[in-house]
């Protein structure tokens, strides 16, 4: 019986809702300009730009699937948080692109391009990045809702009406106010979030024990659960891809871009970056812990996921062979007849037992009280993250995909108002795709390979665009088109039946580590075969 | 049993840090939001101003 009271709990978490809806409404006088807008008006200062940039990269998605990797990993699960944190701190240390990026004075990463690469460049790019964060971000709400319902107990039945309520809020804000809601809103949401998520785990480190936590990963995951290489689910291409993904991230996401380019000068921005650093080894960790602990609580039953009437229409051997699964793949010891035979929808309860184990588990084991602060929490982390998102994924759609219909600059009443209706539309496609789309397997993992759709080859274009006088747009297409083709090409083997066996063990992080090396090698062979005389320009990015 | 100490110092470490720079950020941030808020209204005014002449 879940712990939520709706007197106790429900009142806390109006409080949150109504303070932060205040906030973000009260700053909505002072957007004038564009840049007021989208950027802030280049005014945010150090400490809003960490409270900013680590609310936003903690939503209640990463909640759920650094859990699922605690609950199917282990510690090791946390990997990505040093390589992200790793990542960049490096780049925050030595100003690796990002200080020319900032000191451009450019609103977004394909701004940048145009001046090296045309605006045919800067047009793609726009398409490839709002293409890869939008697919992205497709899953956010629903896994968002999906918590708060089986935190809550409600009824699944309400995840749609949670699901609006939830993007309306976040909707509102972001309209009226932009980078200016966003940034002050993201501040009361960094306190409460962090309050709650720090709270919650010393609970969890006092109750459960980390002597049970480390006797829970030795049993079910061996020395695998500790050391990423030594895990036959992770090894050397996890790693690797990891390491690529933590460095790229840092340089092109544009949620994290976004914070560099509202920063007051490339200094303070490159402040923000090492000293929210660490912040993502606490992302992947604290949660990591909550699923860890989940599985010490629950053990791994999948079977329990399923209804009575499920679960006996499984034959009994098929049965014994899910229960017998490794922890977090149901369906590993199954043939390919055997995993053909059962119905999608018990399929689909199955791959997510481990996704919603932490969940479960927090339902029952927080009081009446501590329960309202987590929600509130989760609440706090789910709408910065959105609001970020919709903004971030706006501002390119508007600057650089809009940007050939735009002759001559728009006054800023009318710039202000399309990027509103924008974000109306990326909030309308949030939820439809949300109700539309059925994500199966590894949350992290989808949104690694939609990621990479991008990273590759926009941390090309931006290395070989501040470092490489001869690369040119030649090189920028090649790059482009073959970062985002390998991936695609993989999902499409990945799905049909007949391609799959041609993949040969050929998996997502070598799918990802390949398109890496395809944007390199595009980037550099494009750039070279294209005649001198005929480059666009050849001046690197200079600060 | 080196890797238990290693998850052991991290989790002790995120924990300390995170609790630090919380308490840190909350004042330190509203601070800066009053200093944004405040330029952006100088900004405002003295556009105004100008506007005016």
């Amino acid at each position: 019986m879940p712990h939520f009271s709706w007197s106790i709990d429900g009142s806390i978490i109006g409080f949150y809702l109504l303070v932060t809806m205040a906030a973000g409404v009260w700053l909505r006088k002072r957007v004038r300009r564009v840049e007021d807008f989208l950027v802030a008006g280049r005014e945010m200062n150090l400490h809003l730009g960490i409270a900013s940039l680590a609310a936003t990269e903690f939503g209640v998605i990463t909640c759920m699937y650094a859990a699922q990797a605690g609950y199917t990993q282990g510690f090791a699960g946390a990997f990505p948080g040093l390589c992200q944190a790793g990542g960049m701190f490096f780049v925050g240390w030595t100003g690796f692109c990002v200080k020319r990026l900032r000191d451009k004075g450019v609103m977004t990463l394909p701004e940048l391009f145009e001046n090296r690469f045309g605006q045919r460049v800067r047009w793609l790019s726009g398409v490839v990045i709002v293409m890869g964060g939008l697919l992205n971000m497709g899953v956010f709400l629903k896994i968002g809702g999906q918590f708060l319902v089986l935190v809550t107990g409600l009824d699944l039945s309400y995840l749609v009406l949670i699901m609006t309520i939830l993007l309306g809020l976040v909707a509102i804000y972001t309209m009226l106010g932009g980078m200016l809601s966003v940034l002050v809103t993201d501040f009361l949401q960094f306190v409460v979030m962090s309050v709650g998520l720090l709270v919650v785990t010393v609970m969890v480190l006092v109750y459960v024990g980390w002597d049970q936590l480390v006797t829970t990963v030795e049993t079910y995951h061996g020395t695998g659960g500790f050391l990423p290489f030594a895990n036959p689910h992770t090894g050397w291409a996890f790693v690797t891809m990891q390491i690529l993904m933590g460095i790229s991230t840092t340089l092109t996401w544009q949620t994290v871009i976004s914070r560099l380019l509202s920063a007051k000068d490339s200094k303070t921005g490159q402040q923000v970056f090492t000293r929210t650093s660490f912040f993502f080894v606490c992302r992947w960790i604290i949660p990591g812990l909550w699923g860890i602990a989940a599985l010490a609580m629950l053990g791994w039953k999948p079977l329990d996921a399923l209804s009575a009437t499920d679960r006996a229409a499984l034959p009994q051997e098929v049965a014994q062979k899910i229960e017998a699964s490794p922890v977090g793949i149901p369906l590993d010891g199954l043939s390919l007849e055997e995993q053909a035979a059962i119905p999608a929808k018990v399929k689909a309860s199955l791959n997510d037992t481990s996704l919603n184990a932490m969940p479960k588990w927090m339902s029952t084991f927080l009081p009446i009280g501590l329960m309202g602060l987590l929600l509130a929490a989760m609440l706090a982390a789910d709408m910065s993250t959105d609001a970020s998102y919709m903004l971030s994924w706006g501002s390119v759609i508007y600057n650089d995909i809009l940007a050939p219909f735009r002759r001559k600059p728009w006054p800023h009443a009318r710039a202000i108002l399309w990027n509103r209706c924008i974000i109306a539309l990326i909030g309308v496609y949030l939820f439809v795709f949300g109700l539309w789309y059925n994500m199966e397997g590894n949350v992290w993992s989808y949104l690694a390979l939609t990621g990479s759709i991008y990273l590759s080859s926009m941390s090309a274009l931006l290395i070989a665009c501040c470092y490489w006088p001869r690369a040119n747009n030649w090189g920028a297409f090649s790059a482009i088109v073959l970062g985002a083709l390998v991936p695609v090409v993989h999902l499409v083997m990945e799905q049909s039946d007949s391609l799959k066996p041609l993949l040969h063990g050929f998996n997502k992080d070598h799918a990802g580590i390949a398109a890496f090396v395809a944007s390199a090698l595009g980037m550099v062979i494009g750039s070279l075969l294209k005649p001198k005389s005929s480059s666009v320009t050849s001046t690197p990015a200079q600060a | 049993m080196i890797e238990h100490w290693f998850w052991f110092g991290i989790t002790v470490l995120v924990v300390a840090w995170y609790s630090t720079i919380t308490v840190w950020i909350a004042i330190r941030g509203a601070m800066d939001i009053r200093e944004m808020v405040a330029n952006l209204d100088a900004e405002q005014a003295a556009e105004e101003v100008d506007e005016s002449e």
